[in-house]
C-alpha cells in the first residue's frame, strides 16, 4: 500500500478490522490521508462506529434479584 | 468517538481457592461478583429475560461443578465467558432461535459491491441517542437486526465490540483462530450497519 494510491476498498477493509486503531501511527498515514479527502469513507467509518456505540449503550441490564438463591437451589446446596 | 468498555477484574486467588475447595460462601461471592456479567452477556445474545435467567443459572451450576478443572492457564473471565457462550449456543439450538437468522454470506462487504462507493454519496448518520432517551422503534430495530445474525457471528460481535474482549481472547473463548474472529466480526459489523442504515439516515 506504500507506493500505490490508497483506494476506498483498502480503507474499507482496514476500518472494518480496526475501528479503534490509532490512525496517526506511521503505518496508517496513507489510510488517514485518504480518509481526510474522502467524504464517503469518513461517513462510512462514522456509521460503523455509531453501530457499535448503539449496541454498547443498549441494552443495559443486570441480573435479576434473587438469582443466587435459585442457583443454590438448583445445586441443592445452602449459602 | 470514545466509549467505555466494561471492565471485569479477575477474582482474587484466595477467593477462587476457597470456592474450589467447596466453600459455599466463597462460591456465593463469586456468583455475586460475576452474575451481572453473565446475565448481561446472555441477554445481549438471546434478547429474552427468561432465557438469560436460565442461562445465568445453568452457567453457575456448570461453574460450581467444573471449578476444580479451572487450571489458571486462561483468565477466569475467559473461562467464564466460554461456559456462558456454550450455554447460549446450546439454548439457541434447542429453541431454534437461529431460524430467523439470515445467511451472513448473502451480505456483501462494502468493497464487494462496486457501486457502493463509486457512484453513491453515502448519507450521514444522525447522532446516537443514549439508552434512556432511545425510542422503542430504535430499540426494536436493534433487537431485530442482531437477532438476524447467526449466533456464531452475533457472539463474536458482542464479545469484541460490546464486551470489549480482544480478538485473541475471543478466539480462545470460541475456540476459533484470530483470522476467523476478524472475518466474522467484519461481516457482523457491516451487516448490522446495513440493517440500521435506513433508520439512521431518514
Amino acid at each position: 500500500m506504500k507506493n500505490k494510491p490508497v483506494k476506498c476498498k483498502d480503507v474499507f477493509n482496514y476500518i472494518c478490522d480496526k475501528l479503534d486503531a490509532d490512525l496517526n501511527s506511521p503505518k496508517c498515514r496513507s489510510i488517514k490521508k485518504h480518509i481526510d479527502d474522502c467524504p464517503n469513507c469518513i461517513t462510512y467509518l462514522d456509521s460503523l462506529k455509531k453501530t457499535i456505540l448503539l449496541y454498547k449503550v443498549y441494552p443495559k441490564v443486570k441480573a435479576p434479584k434473587g438469582s443466587i438463591k435459585e442457583i443454590f437451589a438448583k445445586l441443592e446446596i445452602e449459602s | 468517538m470514545k466509549y467505555n468498555t466494561p471492565t471485569h477484574p479477575e477474582p482474587d486467588a484466595k477467593l477462587l481457592r476457597s470456592a474450589k475447595k467447596g466453600n459455599h460462601q466463597a462460591f456465593a461471592e463469586l456468583v455475586r461478583n460475576y452474575e451481572d456479567l453473565v446475565y448481561s452477556f446472555a441477554f445481549k445474545v438471546c434478547r429474552n429475560k427468561d432465557k438469560a435467567s436460565e442461562t445465568l443459572q445453568d452457567t453457575f451450576v456448570n461453574v460450581y461443578r467444573k471449578l476444580d478443572q479451572f487450571d489458571h492457564r486462561s483468565k477466569f473471565t475467559t473461562w467464564l465467558y466460554s461456559i456462558v457462550t456454550n450455554n447460549c449456543l446450546m439454548k439457541n439450538r434447542r429453541t431454534k432461535l437461529d431460524e430467523a437468522s439470515i445467511s451472513i454470506d448473502s451480505v456483501p462487504l462494502p468493497h464487494e459491491s462496486d457501486n457502493h462507493h463509486r457512484d453513491e454519496v453515502i448519507p450521514e448518520w444522525r447522532s446516537t441517542p443514549l439508552d434512556k432517551v432511545m425510542n422503542s422503534e430504535l430499540k426494536d430495530l436493534l433487537d431485530n437486526a442482531i437477532q438476524k445474525l447467526p449466533s456464531d457471528y452475533r457472539i463474536v460481535f458482542i464479545l469484541r465490540d460490546v464486551e470489549g474482549r480482544s480478538a485473541e481472547e475471543t478466539a480462545k473463548i470460541l475456540k476459533l483462530t484470530v483470522p476467523a474472529v476478524k472475518s466474522r466480526l467484519r461481516r457482523a459489523r457491516v451487516f448490522l450497519r446495513e440493517q440500521l442504515n435506513q433508520y439512521m439516515t431518514s
